[in-house]
């Protein structure tokens, strides 16, 4: 087996979380960041939030510029912990739907693994509600694609995955976390641009797009972008706090010390 | 309650709406991930009152109290036992010195546990009624989230329900999480009804003009580019303010810790040398081993060094808990991640609640979840050696088959809620 589990630092897995929790009315997708190593354990340090250039159920694909912006971010990891780091797998959303893979994810993983054996595949389900015991659910699992036979159909295999604690969050993944409204407002520019640049259009359909790339923008930024600040605000209360608390320890344990 | 009006409701009868951000529910998730026990805290927020009334065909109005609540942020506790002690004695000064000014915007607070019953303990039954004496909130939410797995560890659930338990009926409220939805972009469109009539092109065209600048863009869009771009400047600015405090808490949070390791090494040679002096003063035959001088802390240092880039494994605020990786010492030296021993590599990073029922409550499902050799959960202490074993990969399509009726999909649709309280799950599961 080209690897034995998935080690998800905790951080990143808390992007991923934000991301899929980010609507539930389409699959979102990223790559993920790290190493493997000598014991085929693949540890993910960061994730990259991908822009579906296809939204269509059938298809995941990323482009190759987001796989070459995905290889630069790798490298700045890589950078700044001083160790090679590149893209070791991919993870996307099932909102309302099971965990499990689908035929097309599966096919997906395996063609990613043609490149790279050790490339793993992670899916978070989520906004899932049991209506009789009002219990929501979300759920997260790793798999691997594998061939019974040559020319058989393509089975997923399932991958352990830890996630491991990493008390602060990392300068990569709060990057990558304000990311999400920026590239959710690109996308919209992007389809608005193709509408606006249709000329046959009268006036009324013409301030009817313009308002609809209003109200849209509006949505982000009131569902993603303002929830986002808020948190990140707390965030910064909390570190203070946590500082404060901290450098008293600090003080405390330095007087202990220097009494023995 | 006061009634209202000619309209009479019962107490019992509200409806209730409550919602969570993505971003907090995901900080609760990652803030539990980070702890490698029960974790708590308190849920922060607004509650809001809104009377719908329905007109019916009778003319006679009804009207629902509609009970909105609204979690803005979370306060994580840094342990358990902060603010209670063993016998759910809640202690109002530590909660004070917890809270500070945010206490009147407590609205609930929340447990995560692993491998138990989605139904409140005994002891948070206790903690929850003083709590809501203690801070005069008569409809005080309990917000409960489990963990559960799979036998080997591939697929993993986070449930969560949010409990009203001071009131007698409809005790279970849904939580939502608001998020983007659609997006609709499809709202846009290509073409323009068809029409014909010269009056309306050049009426619209005229007074459309007003919404277009000279280069024929939306004066809308412009504005609205506007704010977004305003609003994405200050993410990014908050967010680098963010990034340089969590480098000073790691910063500070590492000293803190050499501190700590410090004055464990001088006990330890204060006691190692009263030891030798006693011993010297009164030789004896060596009846006991060769000691260990190697104290657990210097292993836990080369593991610190393992687990650059940033923080060490577990930090704890104080040193009440024992560490993760002390812990994992009393088992089983090799489990470093780079070890050699491959099997053991997986063990390290499973935050397990110490002392945490290895078996879940007895149930009718137990666990059984699905897929893995060995579907009985609960036993994972003792699968764990196994789980990344290769053949069980090549066993699992054949696996399927076996798999007793229940486990096939409890995972994803979950267990039936329990029908009578737990046993102080908690206690087991929380840390010594």
């Amino acid at each position: 087996m080209a690897v034995s589990a998935v080690h998800l630092e905790s951080d990143a897995f808390l992007v991923c979380m934000n991301h899929a929790l980010s609507t539930e009315k389409e699959e979102v997708m990223g790559l993920c960041i790290g190493e493997v190593d000598t014991n085929r354990i693949v540890h993910i340090h960061s994730v990259i939030i991908l822009r579906r250039s296809d939204k269509r159920k059938d298809r995941v694909e990323i482009s190759p510029e987001q796989l070459s912006s995905a290889a630069t971010e790798s490298y700045r990891l890589a950078d700044m912990t001083g160790r090679p780091m590149r893209v070791v797998g991919w993870y996307h959303s099932h909102p309302h739907i099971t965990v499990w893979p689908s035929h097309v994810d599966v096919r997906t993983q395996a063609m990613y693994q043609m490149m790279d054996q050790g490339f793993v595949g992670l899916i978070f389900s989520c906004f899932i509600e049991d209506k009789n015991t009002k219990t929501g659910r979300v759920l997260y699992t790793c798999f691997q694609s594998v061939q019974a036979q040559k020319g058989s159909e393509y089975e997923r295999i399932e991958i352990p995955i830890h996630v491991v604690p990493h008390e602060a969050i990392g300068k990569v993944c709060l990057e990558s976390a304000v990311e999400l409204p920026r590239i959710l407002c690109q996308e919209e520019q992007d389809t608005y641009r193709k509408i606006h640049s249709l000329t046959h259009l009268d006036p009324i359909t013409k301030i009817h797009n313009g308002s609809v790339f209003t109200k849209n923008l509006c949505s982000q930024m009131s569902a993603v972008s303002g929830p986002l600040l808020q948190w990140l605000e707390d965030r910064l209360e909390q570190n203070r706090q946590s500082v404060i608390e901290l450098q008293l320890d600090k003080e405390r344990l330095t007087q202990e010390l220097a009494t023995m | 309650m006061t009634p209202r009006g000619a309209s009479v409701y019962r107490w019992d009868v509200s409806i209730m709406a409550a919602s969570i951000s993505g971003y907090t529910f995901s900080s609760v998730c990652y803030h539990s991930a980070n702890s490698n026990s029960d974790h708590e805290g308190f849920l922060l927020g607004e509650v809001r009152h809104e009377e719908t009334v329905s007109i019916s065909d009778t003319q006679i109005s009804s009207s629902e109290l509609l009970q909105v609540v609204e979690v803005h942020n979370h306060e994580p506790c840094a342990q358990l036992f902060s603010f209670y002690d063993y016998a759910g004695q809640v202690n109002e000064e530590s909660l004070n010195r917890i809270l500070k000014d945010r206490r009147k915007n407590v609205i609930g607070w929340y447990r995560f546990r692993r491998n138990t019953q989605q139904q409140m303990s005994f002891r948070e039954q206790i903690i929850h009624k003083q709590l809501t004496q203690l801070l005069g909130v008569p409809d005080l939410v309990f917000l409960l989230f489990s963990f559960i797995s799979t036998a080997n560890n591939s697929t993993h659930a986070l449930e969560y329900v949010l409990f009203r338990p001071n009131r007698r009926y409809n005790q279970r409220v849904t939580l939502s999480i608001p998020n983007l939805g659609n997006t609709s972009q499809q709202e846009y469109k290509v073409s323009s009804v068809p029409n014909t009539s010269l009056n309306y092109a050049k009426v619209i065209k005229e007074h459309g003009a007003e919404f277009f600048d000279k280069d024929g863009v939306m004066k809308d869009i412009r504005t609205i580019f506007q704010v977004y771009g305003a609003l994405q400047d200050k993410v990014q600015s908050v967010c680098g303010e963010v990034e340089q405090s969590e480098r000073v808490k790691e910063k500070v949070q590492e000293e803190v810790n050499k501190l700590k390791q410090q004055i464990v090494l001088r006990k330890r040679k204060t006691t190692d040398e009263e030891r030798r002096l006693q011993e010297a003063q009164n030789p004896e035959p060596r009846l006991t081993p060769e000691e260990n001088t190697e104290p657990p802390e210097t292993s836990l240092l080369s593991r610190v060094a393992f687990h650059t880039p940033s923080t060490p494994e577990r930090p704890g605020p104080s040193a009440n808990p024992p560490a993760y990786a002390d812990l994992l010492s009393l088992q089983n030296d090799s489990l470093l991640p780079f070890s050699s021993s491959p099997t053991s590599a997986a063990l390290l990073p499973r935050p397990q609640a110490v002392g945490s029922p290895g078996h879940p409550s007895p149930s009718p499902l137990g666990l059984g979840l699905s897929a893995g050799p060995n579907p009985a959960a609960g036993q994972e202490d003792d699968e764990e050696d196994d789980d990344d074993d290769s053949s069980e990969y090549e066993n699992l399509v054949s696996e399927v088959g076996q798999l007793p009726p229940v486990s096939a999909s409890v995972l994803l649709q979950g267990r039936p809620a329990a029908l009578s309280p737990d046993g102080d799950a908690s206690v087991r599961g929380s840390q010594t």
